[in-house]
């Protein structure tokens, strides 16, 4: 055996291992590292984040008379530092990851892409990685600056560890925020639209990330760290960042994935389990602390994204389609199982109907097995709240649907939650509008009455003396709603069977 | 390897995009896919390269429905569309990896087939290049690339010609050459019917969603003009045998174009053949007897009426 033949041996498992982990690597995280480490961009911000970092050093070396004496030099020089690593992470990397996506989001670029292997996760995450890794140069690229602070005093390497964390999920959150706006099926005016406001969500989060950081370093981090109330609070935003993250990431694969597909299935299972660990998370904390507190947080969040659900439900396509209806399976009870997590408008609002009623009666079986934990009244108070409000739009999402498929033909079905929004902006103001102008001078009204006017309004439960009112009217009105969508109901569900391809032709009069 | 569209229907609402549309094809032929914008050309490919899904019908590839089996059928189908790629900060090469990866192929097998797609689409001198920085043909011919990178027995090519200038369209025209002759089943949608016309061995005319003609290329001059022209020079006597051909049975019409006499014939290549005959026998001296065909635009323009949905 020759020499080269030798080292070519020992060398060969290595290239093996190489090229295997190279193989199983996402395509779309190599695809978007190659283009970042060729994009002039990424390049400019990196070399124009170091040249501030050192500036700013520099200046404040320079500048600082006092800084033999000064307890707080690391400190302040590392919140300065950080404060431009931020400032450049949450607006950079988000603006990156989410320009890029929004232009590659031509529906041709990723059209190409479900033709191939990859599957509409892969392309998210892929997009995700990417960002994160762009997030972890910016910070290993400033770590070296940061590190020094420690030397000025008045830093501990805990802190700075914790306040990285802060700086790290800031910002691959607000990446994960404009990737999921990137994936929004708007045009492009619509889009810029919702970047912008994006855009000043982020300015918004990087000043409140700098202001709990800045409090937290100052107050002190490093002594607290064996303490555990603060590994609780580690937990609570932990698992919060996990929970919004992995509902962005799972609603942007929907977006993404094609109409034909069932686009509701991951986002529902999601949702489902997440209440459910959030739920259990929440229950423990409460019984733990003797407080309604956790749970209160839990149904409020819950409770609002199921006001989302509502409108969106409406929105979706008439028929899952017989794509997804011929994945169904034959057998009765995992048909109907399946039936709330299909994509269709009748799935979707069963689903939130039935994820509502759950959230209620888990609350209400808590504060009747706990009455003497804290905060009785608040966990009562916002339950009836959240859910008299969730009635109310969903009374508005089933007219809306029910005027779409009567009076309003022209206007396809994803619309139904513009005509729902329409519907619930003229309920909510228009009856108090004819009320002012009516009993304007009359301060009986002013004092009494005036609640009588905002029957049609949501989130007015906290005007306590029509609440059965509201409840009645609201209910009354379910009824009604429900009654004239019965037939499209009952039609969708005797419509979800698993068919086979022979039967295609009823499934395009379905469609 | 076969591919067979049956039936196939896809509804907009009220807009009956593709309406009832059959058609089918198979290994080594091309078809040019021809209508008008709005004629339901884009909707159909969509649905053959499983990118959507239609209201009613069926469509399958070597046996595979793409309805029923888009997984499997996409292993078989490579699909060009109407539009380049945009993709910024990524060379040819690294555009061709990423999609080789995305269709699962693995270390070395990739680097092969890449390398060999380049070599077959004239990129490997440019594979280092910027893919925003190349023309629309080059752009072209890299859809192409990634299109075959799984090595498909079908290609659906949407307008791939479109915007190309003359010297691209010839090579893109080779290139399909080349592949119908490797076997491959191409169905392809153009405007620029000439072209078609010279590489397709069939044609498929699309208007308002449903399909106005269809078959080899051959049989649709036939089916779609039942006249032909034919032109006739003789020696002399031109002014006499113009007068004789507007008396002679099959003959509709007939000018006289300089030394050339112009005849509508009605009926088949038969009827061509016993004019020949008729005309040598009554003694004139043919210089020149051709048939004058009908071209795809011409069938395109005969069939069509221009209606957009």
């Amino acid at each position: 055996m020759t020499a080269e033949a030798e080292l070519s041996n020992s060398t060969q498992p290595k290239v093996r291992l190489a090229e295997r982990f190279d193989d199983w690597l996402n395509p779309v995280v190599i695809k978007e590292l190659r283009q970042a480490v060729q994009s002039r961009f990424v390049i400019t911000a990196l070399l124009v984040l170091l040249a501030i970092q050192i500036i700013a050093v520099a200046i404040y070396l320079i500048t600082a008379t006092d800084i033999s004496f000064s307890y707080d030099a690391g400190r302040t020089v590392f919140m300065i530092l950080f404060g431009i690593m931020l400032a450049i992470g949450m607006l950079f990397v988000p603006l990156y990851s989410g320009v890029r996506l929004a232009a590659e989001r031509s529906e041709t670029n990723l059209d190409l892409l479900f033709i191939t292997t990859i599957k509409p996760r892969s392309i998210i995450v892929g997009k995700m990685l990417a960002a994160v890794v762009l997030t972890v140069l910016i910070f290993s690229a400033c770590l070296p600056f940061l590190t020094f602070t420690y030397f000025l005093r008045g830093i501990d390497l805990p802190s700075m560890a914790v306040v990285l964390a802060i700086g790290f999920v800031s910002v691959t959150l607000s990446a994960q925020i404009m990737i999921f706006v990137a994936c929004l099926p708007v045009g492009r005016a619509f889009k810029l639209i919702l970047g912008l406001i994006a855009f000043v969500l982020l300015v918004i989060g990087y000043i409140s990330t700098m202001a709990s950081a800045g409090g937290m370093l100052w107050e002190g981090i490093g002594s607290k760290v064996g303490s555990a109330n603060f590994w609780q609070w580690v937990g609570i935003i932990g698992l919060n960042y996990v929970f919004q993250l992995g509902l962005l990431l799972v609603l942007s694969i929907a977006l993404i994935k094609p109409i034909s597909a069932n686009r509701a299935l991951p986002v529902r299972l999601y949702l489902t389990v997440i209440w459910v660990i959030g739920g259990l998370v929440a229950l423990l904390g409460s019984w733990v602390e003797a407080t309604h507190d956790p749970v209160i947080y839990w149904q409020a969040s819950f409770n609002v994204l199921f006001a989302f659900s509502i409108f969106t439900s409406v929105g979706e396509r008439d028929w899952p389609g017989a794509r997804v209806l011929r994945a169904l399976p034959e057998s009765d009870g995992k048909r109907l199982l399946r039936f709330f997590f299909t994509s269709g408008s009748a799935n979707g609002l069963a689903w939130t109907v039935m994820m509502i009623v759950a959230t209620y009666d888990v609350c209400w079986i808590w504060w009747r097995l706990f009455p003497n934990f804290s905060d009785l009244g608040e966990l009562v108070d916002s339950t009836r709240w959240l859910t008299v409000m969730n009635l109310y739009l969903f009374c508005y999402a089933l007219t809306a649907a029910f005027l779409r498929r009567h009076l309003l033909k022209r206007i396809p079905p994803n619309l139904t939650w513009l005509i729902a929004i329409v519907l619930t902006a003229i309920g909510s103001t228009i009856p108090m509008l004819i009320g002012m102008l009516i009993f304007m001078n009359d301060l009986n009204w002013w004092r009494e009455d005036y609640g009588l006017w905002l029957v049609g309004n949501p989130f007015v439960w906290d005007v306590a003396a029509h609440r059965n009112l509201y409840l009645s009217i609201g209910s009354f009105w379910a009824v009604l709603a429900i009654a004239f969508n019965l037939q499209w109901f009952l039609e969708r569900i005797r419509g979800f069977r698993f068919i086979d391809p022979t039967d295609r032709l009823s499934v395009g009069e379905l469609e | 390897m076969k591919v067979e569209v049956s039936n196939l229907k896809k509804y907009f609402g009220s807009t009956r995009a593709v309406d009832d549309v059959s058609f089918s094809f198979a290994s080594g032929q091309v078809v040019g896919f021809v209508g008008p914008n709005g004629a339901g050309k884009t909707t159909t490919m969509r649905i053959l390269a499983t990118l959507d899904e239609p209201t009613a019908g069926q469509a399958t590839i070597d046996g595979v429905s793409v309805i029923e089996d888009p997984e499997r059928a996409r292993q078989l189908v490579g699909y060009v569309p109407d539009s380049l790629p945009t993709h910024r900060d990524i060379s040819v090469h690294e555009y061709l990896d990423f999609f080789a990866r995305a269709y699962g192929l693995k270390s070395l097998k990739r680097r092969q087939t890449v390398d060999s797609v380049e070599e077959f689409t004239n990129l490997s001198g440019i594979r280092d290049k910027m893919l925003v920085a190349l023309s629309k043909g080059m752009k072209q011919r890299v859809t192409l690339a990634r299109a075959l990178l799984h090595d498909p027995p079908v290609l659906i090519m949407d307008e791939p010609a479109a915007g190309l200038d003359p010297r691209a369209r010839i090579e893109l025209r080779e290139l399909l050459r080349v592949l119908s002759g490797q076997g491959k089943a191409i169905l392809i949608s153009s405007h620029i019917l000439t072209e078609l016309a010279e590489i397709c061995h069939g044609a498929v005319i699309i208007e308002h969603g449903k399909i106005l003609m269809a078959g080899g290329i051959g049989d649709l001059l036939s089916d779609s003009v039942p006249r032909r022209t034919v032109l006739i020079r003789v020696l002399g006597r031109q002014e006499e045998l113009h007068r004789e051909l507007l008396q002679t049975p099959h003959i509709e019409s007939a000018r006289l174009n300089g030394e050339e006499v112009a005849a509508e014939v009605s009926g088949t290549d038969e009827a061509c053949a016993e004019l020949l005959a008729a005309v040598i026998a009554r003694g004139y001296r043919v210089v020149e007897f051709k048939q004058q065909r009908a071209n795809l635009e011409e069938i395109f323009m005969n069939v069509t009426k221009g209606v957009v949905q």
